[in-house]
């Protein structure tokens, strides 16, 4: 008979259960819709930010504490590097997977047209391939993403998979002035060990020193300089985590954390802790976060995630008022059908269970719907905003089932007490 | 002098025939009980009487004038100066206090009018409940406000349908005087009802059965 | 006024103020739908100021350098930053390099405005304290790691001055004359004592320097040149900061201003994605919470059909029926619409305060929009169901129980 009763209740009434369920449907997806989107900001935002560059740089280690400080002329002269085979450790690294770019860079003074200028060695958009223990990584990267800010006035980005050989440059844009050359030139470079001769693929500008250099391919770089198979620093850019209290602490010196404390840093994508990581696989190597990028990478994410929380609060809020507002209005509504139900014997009991479970099925289907709008939702801010999906978290589920039946519950709580007020004889006479 | 005629009336839903070929005659200050039982048409009569439906065959002459053919607009506007409806459920708005409520019929009418709405309460007896909500009114009261609200814009025909059917006898008694009243004063009224007792008050009670008049006559009291 | 206007009023207030609970559900509705729309706006509108604000933690965005022959010195460097509005000037910073000597090896020394720095670079993590006064340096990781030092040392910075015939000794204060055995020449040695107050750390080049002030850069170099570089923070949008840098361009012959392209153009592109998010999160959410206000409208007057048959069968006519039921609406809309951004305004507050520390900026249109806003919906949202609900045929609804 209850079931029966409850299966009237949504012939009877299809119309005004579609009210709710729409209701709570539209809530529900506000809710999935902003909670995917609000977890998932973070990464987004991180990887829009990569766009200022490498957070973090790996020089040859700090053994360069000069040893004989006295000595007047020093061990000036004398370059360290880092040979090429440890590249390849970057893709091992417990956080290879935030590890978004990286490049080698090998800088060495060369002799154009009778002029000192700097060249810089490194990949542009390089094919990567590390077999290490029977497992291949691979990798497509460098500095075309790194520098994301160069505008190419001539020519093109040096594309180094499409051009065969190593002898092509991009020159600055305040050099190619300088030197009167222009993409598609070809011009001889004598460096310190070696000469070559180097088609020019683009000029850019960049709006800082490196207008003056000329950038080409790292073996070039080691063949000029005479330093094959090494380079001299890496640029390395990765999605972190703001940094916090622990972060702080092992920055200064991780031994000095407890045991619980060092796994969680570890496992944590701090930028100290992949510097760490890095330093543990390459040894002999120092990686140190670029402050201007880490620190304002970490500032900015903590106030766009701060602020998406708090937009989504006030959604949920808003939905969730919506929701409890309508099923109070909803069940009032019915106030003189509960009555009659009442007068020809109903308990409370019975009225208020058979309401309850009318009204909560009706909001759960409500939910399901209003999750699969919501991943829509969802995935329309992510396409049209960041070009990409917003991932979907399973918990999001989980809690938006949760907050759904909660608020139903909730709206029907004035409801109730209404249904154990009711007198039959009032409502049925008094008109409405 | 007549002041309405059914002529031939047909009342089709689908296939069932709620009114078949009824033709009846009211004469102005008549008092006629309409009486059957359910399903009989009485109901369906008494929206045709006061143009909340249109007949499928037949003609309604309100007055010497064909309303049959009205548009809606005319028929609303129509219905409120000529009828005063009474209703079971007595159908007060339950946010507007008793005055109001006669207002209200003031105000779709013509002018709403404070003074003369507590005069018709002060009619029906209710002036001291006049600021009172219909929760705050016994049944008997609401069906006074109900009264007043038909009366106060003197219609020539008051339509009242089981007027009693929610009221214990003291109160039917009192609304039962109140139409022996109205009548007196030439007011012609209509009562649909299933309740002998209301029926023999009447001057004249038309039986229904199936869609069709089975009995017209006049009560004895009212045969000189 | 006259009795029917009065009687439509007093009708609309009783509607309202007699049916108390259903008007707190249908104005609660209406007050959380224009919270949402006047906070979501104002945020909106504010939060392309607030981030940018965030994103000069990046640090300068524009650098000056000395164009052509003229000097740039301080009453130029003062005449160009006044072209930037104070409201979006977060600092500006000169730096002078020099090359000096500590223990005979070569180090670059740069004089600024310890004062200013950190507005212009606050990504400088420093392990004590900035000089406050001359006789003091901060000194760069990369030096501190080379020569071994640490904050509270010592160090001595000399420098080297060739004596021709032209030189005026007395310009130089404490000077002491060397002659080099091989070759004759005469120089004199010029030091600066230094006290180390803290240590530099950025990742960055700027590990390499010595940081003193200026009168000390003079002091050891014996020339009171102005700087080399100013950097500039200025929270400005692209094109704002391209007119500004056009205007000094124009005005200043002694200064070229210049963007920081790497800056500039990430905190554009990032912005930008910001910003559009903030945009199509409040569009959907706004749009979301206006159907469920609506909704929750239609709930409320679907509730009253069988009021609206009474009506109808009084002889109301369709039109004056929506008339009363709207304007019962447009109350409502108004009233939660003010409620609602009031409220919008406090949460708007309590999310910059959060977030960004700051107030937020009061835009006094979204007020009127807000409320407009509710009032156009609340008025849709009744529109809807009674004009299904005027052409119900009165005697059915007033037959039903």
């Amino acid at each position: 008979m209850f079931f029966r009763m409850i299966i009237g209740a949504f012939q009877r009434q299809w119309k005004k259960m579609l009210m709710i369920a729409l209701t709570v449907a539209l809530g529900a997806s506000i809710a999935t819709a902003m909670l995917n989107v609000m977890l998932d900001v973070g990464d987004k935002i991180n990887e829009e930010l990569k766009a200022y560059g490498s957070n973090i740089t790996v020089v040859p280690g700090s053994e360069a504490v000069m040893s004989d400080l006295y000595d007047v002329q020093g061990n000036e002269g004398k370059e360290e590097y880092l040979g090429e085979e440890t590249l390849g450790e970057f893709l091992t690294i417990f956080w290879a997977n935030n590890i978004t770019d990286f490049a080698p860079v090998l800088d060495t003074d060369v002799t154009v047209k009778n002029k000192d200028v700097k060249l810089v060695g490194t990949w542009f958009d390089h094919h990567f391939e590390f077999v290490k223990k029977g497992t291949t990584y691979k990798r497509d990267t460098g500095i075309i993403n790194l520098r994301s800010w160069w505008d190419i006035t001539d020519g093109k980005w040096l594309d180094e998979a499409k051009l065969s050989g190593d002898n092509y440059a991009m020159v600055g844009k305040k050099l190619a002035e300088e030197l009167g050359v222009k993409a598609g030139d070809i011009i001889s470079v004598k460096g310190t060990d070696a000469a070559e001769s180097l088609e020019i693929v683009g000029i850019f500008e960049s709006g800082d020193d490196e207008e003056n250099y000329i950038f080409s391919t790292l073996p070039v770089a080691q063949k000029l300089s005479g330093n094959t198979g090494k380079y001299k620093k890496a640029e390395v850019s990765a999605i972190t985590s703001p940094d916090d209290e622990l972060a702080i602490k092992a920055a200064k010196n991780p031994d000095l954390l407890s045991g619980d404390e060092y796994d969680l840093w570890y496992c944590t994508a701090y930028v100290s802790s992949i510097c760490f990581q890095i330093q543990e696989a390459i040894p002999g190597a120092s990686a140190r976060a670029v402050r201007q990028i880490a620190d304002s990478e970490g500032k900015i994410l903590e106030k766009t995630e701060l602020l998406m929380a708090l937009i989504t609060l006030m959604s949920l809020i808003g939905a969730t008022l919506g929701i409890s507002n309508l099923v109070t209005s909803s069940v009032m509504e019915r106030s003189a059908e509960l009555a009659l139900m009442k007068a020809v014997g109903a308990k409370n009991s019975q009225v208020t269970l058979l309401v309850l479970t009318e009204i909560i099925l009706t909001s759960l289907i409500g939910a399901a719907a209003g999750y699969l709008m919501g991943y829509c939702f969802a995935q329309v801010i992510g396409q049209s905003v960041f070009s990409s999906a917003i991932k979907m978290s399973g918990m999001v589920a989980f809690l938006v089932t949760v907050m759904i039946i909660a608020v139903t519950l909730v709206g029907s709580l004035p409801a109730i007490r209404m249904i154990l007020r009711l007198r039959p004889s009032e409502v049925l006479h008094g008109g409405h | 002098m007549k002041l309405l005629e059914l002529k031939n009336i047909t009342k089709r839903y689908g296939s069932l025939y709620a009114l078949d070929n009824v033709s009846l005659s009211i004469d102005k200050g008549e008092w006629i009980a309409i009486m059957g039982p359910s399903g009989s048409g009485k109901s369906t009569m008494m929206n045709i009487i006061s143009c909340m439906d249109k007949p499928t065959e037949g003609q309604v002459i309100f007055d010497g004038r064909d309303i049959t053919k009205d548009s809606r607009r005319k028929l609303t506007e129509f219905h409120r100066d000529k009828i005063g409806l009474v209703f079971q459920q007595f159908h007060l708005i339950n946010y507007l206090n008793a005055v109001e409520n006669v207002m209200i019929a003031q105000y779709y009418h013509s002018m709403p009018d404070e003074k003369e709405a507590l005069e018709a309460l002060e009619r029906v007896g209710l002036k001291d409940r006049a600021k009172h909500l219909p929760s705050q009114l016994s049944g008997g009261e609401q069906q006074r406000v109900c009264i007043a609200r038909a009366l106060i814009n003197s219609p020539e025909l008051i339509l009242a349908d089981e007027p009693t059917g929610n009221l214990d006898e003291a109160n039917e008694n009192i609304v039962l005087d109140l139409f022996r009243q109205l009548h007196k004063e030439g007011t012609s009224l209509i009562v649909v009802t299933h309740d002998p007792e209301v029926g023999e008050v009447a001057e004249r009670v038309v039986r229904l059965e199936h869609g069709k008049i089975i009995s017209d006559k006049k009560n004895k009291q009212f045969i000189e | 006024m006259n009795k029917k206007h009065r009687m439509f009023v007093r009708m609309v207030l009783a509607s309202l103020l007699r049916r108390r609970s259903r008007m707190i559900i249908a104005l609660l509705a209406i007050v959380v739908g224009a919270t949402i729309l006047s906070g979501l706006g104002l945020i909106y509108y504010d939060v392309p100021r607030q981030m940018s604000a965030q994103f000069r933690n990046y640090g300068a965005n524009v650098i000056f350098t000395p164009s052509g022959s003229s000097e740039m010195n301080q009453t130029e460097i003062e005449k160009a930053v006044a072209v930037f509005p104070s409201d979006k000037l977060e600092g500006y910073t000169p730096y002078r390099y020099e090359n000096t000597k500590l223990n005979n090896l070569p180090v670059t020394i740069a004089g600024t405005d310890f004062s200013s720095v950190l507005k212009t670079s606050p990504y400088w993590h420093i392990s004590g304290e900035l000089p406050d006064a001359d006789g003091k340096a901060l000194v760069g990781k990369k030096v501190a790691e080379k020569f071994g030092l640490s904050t509270g040392d010592s160090i001595s910075l000399r420098n080297s001055f060739t004596i021709t015939e032209e030189t005026d000794l007395k310009d130089i204060p404490d000077y002491e004359i060397f002659t080099d055995p091989k070759t004759g020449e005469k120089y004199c040695d010029h030091t600066l004592d230094l006290k180390i107050s803290g240590i530099l750390e950025t990742g960055g080049s700027e590990e390499e320097y010595i940081y003193v002030t200026p009168d000390d850069v003079s002091y050891l170099t014996l020339s009171s040149r102005s700087c080399d570089i100013v950097e500039v923070s200025v929270a400005a949008s692209k094109d704002e900061l391209k007119a500004y840098l056009d205007e000094i361009n124009n005005k200043s012959d002694a200064i070229e201003a210049k963007p920081v392209k790497r800056v500039t153009a990430s905190e554009t592109t990032v912005l930008s994605k910001l910003e559009a998010l903030v945009l199509i999160v409040t569009i959907v959410v706004l749009a979301l919470t206006m159907i469920c206000v609506a909704t929750t409208m239609m709930a409320v007057i679907a509730e009253r059909r069988r009021e609206i048959g009474l009506r109808k069968a009084l002889g109301a006519l369709n039109s004056s029926i929506i008339a009363e039921f709207l304007s019962e609406g447009l109350v409502l809309g108004a009233v939660g619409g003010i409620i609602g951004s009031f409220f919008g305004f406090l949460f708007a507050n309590a999310v910059s305060m959060n977030v960004f520390s700051s107030t937020i900026t009061f835009r006094p249109l979204l007020i009127p929009a807000a409320i407009i806003a509710s009032v156009a919906v609340t008025g849709i949202a009744c529109l809807i169901p009674i004009r299904g609900a005027v052409d119900v045929d009165p005697a059915l609804v007033l037959k039903g129980e």
